[in-house]
């Protein structure tokens, strides 16, 4: 209770006599106590009720009329509901339900549903990047070949683009003049973002861009759609050891504190020097052997391969207009799935069934 | 490209004591990757995987050059040896000086040949190869043909330099000497390869005709059928080349043709191995085949490499590797690769070997080798220090993932579907073809039109999961694809739901909490969906927004669902943009609100909406107008009078009321059911 000369706000003390009413309303609905004696607990002079009442005095004067036929309904209301129920007789199955209750019958359960595997890879990616400053975008799915090839120092036929199985799209109507604007793609990687993300001519950058993905593959490792996250880092003074932090830090809060990155050499276009990123073994954690001796068989060499990585080519930056005498910076991306399946130790041996929208399976996460 | 690399074979180019595990580690770690090790009989093959910018580093020579470049940085000593840039060409070149009884034209065009060597070889007897040939070629994956085949697989495997043979006798003669003359070629021109199959080039591929203008080689991808080796070939051309890379790939990708060879010229080859190479081979030739050398030895090569430079600033080095390397360092790893270093306080000036001449033209190329080098893992792991840039976030993006996880909480189960439709799908839904973004490619007929709708996959996806589950509650957040002429499609992210059953209420009410979710007033106006997707009276247009209602009867009997479904389809990204969800905040109520049901008997086909936005906005005593109870053509409406300034008396509350009633009976022709 408040102190006796505090001013009580006028909802406040209207919010306090509701109260008063409903737990009186429960406390008759639910007693076993004559009525009369009830009564007494609930508008006796002892009774919550005139404790209220005697405090419309700390209520703002000007309100004080009000409020008191407030306390009024609510005396109303209790006298009511107790002349109700000194008509009806004590049911002798209150008392049963009183005394016991079958607590072994199943909960009822709150709605169950299921957000899909890659939602929740996507939500738990893009907040372990929130936390070292990195904004989720997103570009688009179907794009200029500029943005997926050429920009990214992959010009028309160069043998580079084979190493993307690439989906063509038959062009709607006739081309313009822009160059960059000939041919239409379905991204076979989130590198689009590279550029585009430049292009917004604000620097520093720490992007990730998510994004669906296709290329013309279908077996059981491989889907024609599938989703990529793409971290794209350009400030100045950007080292291989910034990546290699970047890439640690994630490996270590998606895989666990155990789990260690390490970069090869490798060769992209985009990137120079450029990286195939490995993660050490979740089993024998990069030691290829068990503690028994015995060779680990998930990995067979210690360390599973995650993805690629370098550090964004000169011509990259320059298409995207940036200085290149004083920026640099790195890039990485990788597939969401396989990245997922990695982890979670989800034993699924199909990733055809992540598309494949039967509700048996999508139960499951 | 994977090559398979003989672990004996090597050795003869690598002179170490590294084992196979030590190998395959360290090369990993600094160079190509050896994906594994292979063990064949005695023999341990490793296979290593050589990205597309290392022609070079494709042959046994190239990853033993690169061995002993790695293995002494993990204090493994490792030679190089029988490089075959060492060769003495001089003498060797000069003894094939002289003509010889058979002679050759040759002609040719150095923008598409930077170099074109041959020698006519007689007196050879073609037959099998020697076993330790046959050994070598096998382990590396080729099949063993002929002797003078065999050698030319050999040359390509050992320093990545296709070669070729011709039979001699099959080259026509022009003014009386045989001749070859390279070409570019026309459009439609016809050469039946060796494997026997006939090509009709699209045109600027090179090839070469003979004297008689027949084309006798596919150059850089396979030669014609009619030159080629025979068991009763007795005099052949050996030649090799180096071809523009371009042309290369771009023959080979329209005739699909992907020959080893054409993987290796696309890739751009180093003229200056031509030489060594077929000196190599000239000598296998005579040695194994017993074959002469008949002729001279022919070099078209008018434009010598000139060796490159690339200035490094030493800053910048540093600033990559996070670490200062001393000058000693980088020359030693440098140098290990065939670079040529002069430094200077601030920069280092590195000559680029022929062979790598490509692939390193830049300051990061420089860096590149360093790091990889010095090794990548040896280089420390930091997050960067710098300032993090102020980024505000995309709404879209937070908003899918709320109403995501909304939904998810509310008891719906999320799924995704290809993003791409069959034309049947099409048809069914009557999409039009001529407005729908098509594949050109297409990998099945099930994945051709980007969809414009999410309708066609989420019905289909229904109907797939009908038989499980009784109660099916299905959603999607994905683009639909809208056509735009001369453009990239619009990209809308929209909002599906489905539901199996008649469930109208379900759904609008899905949609009034994501409008509420939004604080986007939902639309009152009570029009059908545009869509034919829908009921014709069992749905609902959203304003510009989406619809909801049951699924067309006419729809499900096309799609063989025997069951009602409810949809609701919301754009996301007009929705989103709208979105105000900012709550102001209201004074809490000083007196209690008073509450009364009104039960209403209403004409035949009365909509309820309208009536109750009318009573709600009646009056500004009215807080709330609630539907409580639907019975025949009764409606119970359960009104909250509400003031803020005095509690509300029964003498308060009988004109509203009465108000009320009037406008429900006046326009709406609503009674007023009395007890």
């Amino acid at each position: 209770m408040t102190d006796k000369n505090e001013i009580i706000a006028t909802p406040y003390f209207v919010g306090m006599a509701l109260q008063v009413q409903e737990d009186a309303l429960v406390q008759i609905e639910g007693s076993d106590a004559p009525v009369d004696e009830l009564r007494l607990i609930l508008l006796g002079p002892k009774s919550e009720l005139a404790k209220l009442t005697k405090q419309i005095m700390n209520v703002n004067p000007a309100d004080r009329g009000q409020v008191g036929t407030v306390i009024n309904q609510v005396k109303q209301t209790i006298a009511e509901a107790l002349r109700q129920k000194s008509q009806t007789t004590t049911s002798a199955a209150r008392s049963e339900i009183g005394d016991w209750y079958d607590v072994s019958a199943p909960g009822v359960l709150p709605p169950g549903g299921h957000l899909h595997i890659v939602s929740q890879a996507i939500g738990e990616i893009t907040r372990i990047f929130e936390r070292i400053g990195f904004t989720r975008v997103r570009y688009p799915e179907v794009d200029w070949d500029w943005y997926p090839f050429a920009s990214l120092n992959m010009p028309p036929n160069h043998p580079a683009r084979d190493e993307w199985e690439t989906f063509f799209v038959t062009f709607p109507g006739t081309p313009g003049h822009n160059p960059k604007k000939q041919k239409i793609v379905l991204t076979p990687h989130t590198s689009n973002g590279q550029v585009r993300e430049m292009e917004k001519g604000k620097l520093p950058i720490r992007m990730i861009n998510i994004a669906k993905c296709y290329r013309r593959q279908s077996d059981v490792s491989h889907v024609p759609m599938f989703h990529q996250f793409e971290g794209l880092y350009v400030d100045q003074g950007v080292s291989i050891a910034h990546l290699k932090g970047v890439l640690d830090y994630f490996v270590k809060q998606f895989f666990g504190p155990k789990r260690e990155a390490r970069i090869r050499p490798f060769h992209f276009q985009f990137t120079e020097p450029s990286f195939e990123v490995d993660i050490s073994c979740g089993v024998c954690l990069g030691r290829a052997r068990l503690p028994n001796g015995q060779g680990c068989k998930l990995c067979k060499e210690g360390w599973l391969e995650l993805g690629g990585a370098g550090m964004v080519h000169p011509v990259v930056l320059a298409n995207g207009g940036i200085e290149t005498q004083k920026y640099n910076g790195f890039a990485f991306g990788w597939g969401i799935e396989r990245t997922y399946m990695m982890k979670a130790g989800t034993k699924l041996d199909d990733v055809r069934l992540l598309y494949s929208g039967d509700i048996r399976f999508l139960e499951q996460f | 490209m994977n090559i398979l690399i003989p672990d004996s074979w090597l050795r003869e180019y690598l002179k170490t004591k590294a084992t196979p595990t030590q190998i395959k580690e360290y090369l990993s770690l600094c160079g190509p990757s050896v994906e594994r090790i292979n063990r064949v009989g005695k023999e341990t093959i490793y296979d290593v995987e050589i990205t597309s910018n290392r022609p070079d580093a494709m042959s046994l020579v190239g990853i033993a050059r690169e061995g002993a470049a790695i293995l002494p940085r993990f204090k493994v000593p490792a030679t190089l040896t029988h490089d075959p840039y060492r060769t003495d060409t001089k003498a060797l070149v000069e003894k094939y000086q002289k003509d010889g009884p058979k002679n050759l034209k040759i002609v040719t065009d150095p923008k598409l040949n930077p170099r074109f060597a041959a020698i006519v070889i007689d007196s050879v007897k073609v037959g099998p190869s020697p076993a330790w040939l046959r050994q070598k070629l096998e382990a590396t994956g080729i099949r063993s043909l002929n002797n003078v085949i065999d050698i030319t697989n050999y040359l390509m495997r050992a320093f990545g330099q296709p070669a070729h043979a011709f039979d001699f006798t099959q080259i026509k003669a022009q003014d009386g000497i045989p001749t070859m003359k390279l070409r570019s070629s026309r459009q439609g021109e016809k050469i039946t390869t060796l494997e026997g199959k006939t090509h009709s080039l699209p045109g600027d591929d090179i090839v070469i005709e003979d004297g008689s203008g027949r084309l006798i080689d596919l150059c850089g991808i396979m030669g014609a059928e009619n030159s080629s080796i025979k068991p009763q070939t007795q005099t052949v051309v050996l030649f090799l080349q180096t071809y523009d890379p371009s042309h290369i790939r771009r023959t080979s990708m329209a005739l699909a043709q992907r020959t080893e060879a054409a993987n290796l010229f696309e890739k751009g080859l180093d003229s200056e191995l031509v030489l060594p190479a077929l000196l190599t081979g000239i000598e296998l030739v005579t040695e194994i085949a017993g074959g002469k050398v008949a002729s001279r030895l022919y070099d078209l090569y008018p434009q010598p490499y000139q060796p490159t430079t690339v200035t490094v600033n030493r800053e910048k080095i540093k600033a990559y590797l996070g670490v200062e390397l001393g000058d000693g360092e980088i020359r030693a790893i440098l140098t290990a690769l065939g670079f040529t270093v002069n430094a200077t306080s601030a920069h280092i000036v590195v000559t680029v070997p022929s062979w790598r001449s490509g692939d390193v033209t830049l300051d990061v190329d420089i860096i590149e080798e360093i790091a990889r080098l010095y090794g990548f893992h040896k280089i420390a792991s930091r997050l960067p220090a710098s300032e993090p840039p102020v980024v505000l976030p995309d709404p879209d993006l937070t908003w899918e993932e709320e109403i995501k996880t909304r939904l998810r909480d509310w008891g719906y189960t999320e799924t995704y579907t290809y993003s791409l439709i069959s034309a049947q799908l099409m048809d069914i839904f009557s999409l039009d073809k001529n407005q729908t973004y098509k594949i050109a490619n297409p990998l099945s007929s099930e994945w051709v039109y980007l969809r414009p709708s999410l309708v066609p996959s989420l019905l289909s996806a229904a109907k797939q999961n009908l038989a499980f589950r009784p109660d099916l509650r299905l959603f999607e957040i994905s683009m639909i694809y809208s056509y735009r002429p001369g453009n990239l499609p619009a990209e809308i992210p929209t909002l599906i739901v489905a539901w199996s059953g008649r469930e109208f209420p379900l759904a609008k009410g899905l949609a009034q909490a994501i409008f509420a979710l939004l604080g986007v007033n939902f639309p009152v106006d009570i029009q059908p969906p545009t869509s034919t997707y829908y009921h014709h009276s069992r749905s609902l247009a959203l304003g510009t927004w989406g619809q909801v209602g049951e699924v067309a009867p006419e729809l499900l009997t096309k799609l063989a669902i025997k069951k009602p479904l409810t949809l609701l389809e919301l754009n996301l990204a007009e929705l989103i943009a709208k979105a105000k969800p900012g709550h102001t905040y209201q004074p809490l109520p000083k007196y209690p609100p008073s509450f009364e049901d009104l039960a209403f008997i209403l004409p035949p086909q009365t909509y309820v909406g309208p009536i109750i936005t009318a009573l709600k906005g009646a009056h500004p005593l009215v807080a709330n107008v609630e539907l409580l109870d639907t019975h025949a053509q009764t409606r119970t409406l359960h009104i909250t009078y509400l003031s803020n300034q005095r509690n509300l008396t029964a003498e308060d509350v009988r004109p509203v009321r009465e108000k009320l009633v009037t406008i429900a009976q006046d326009k709406f022709g609503a009674k007023l059911k009395t007890a």
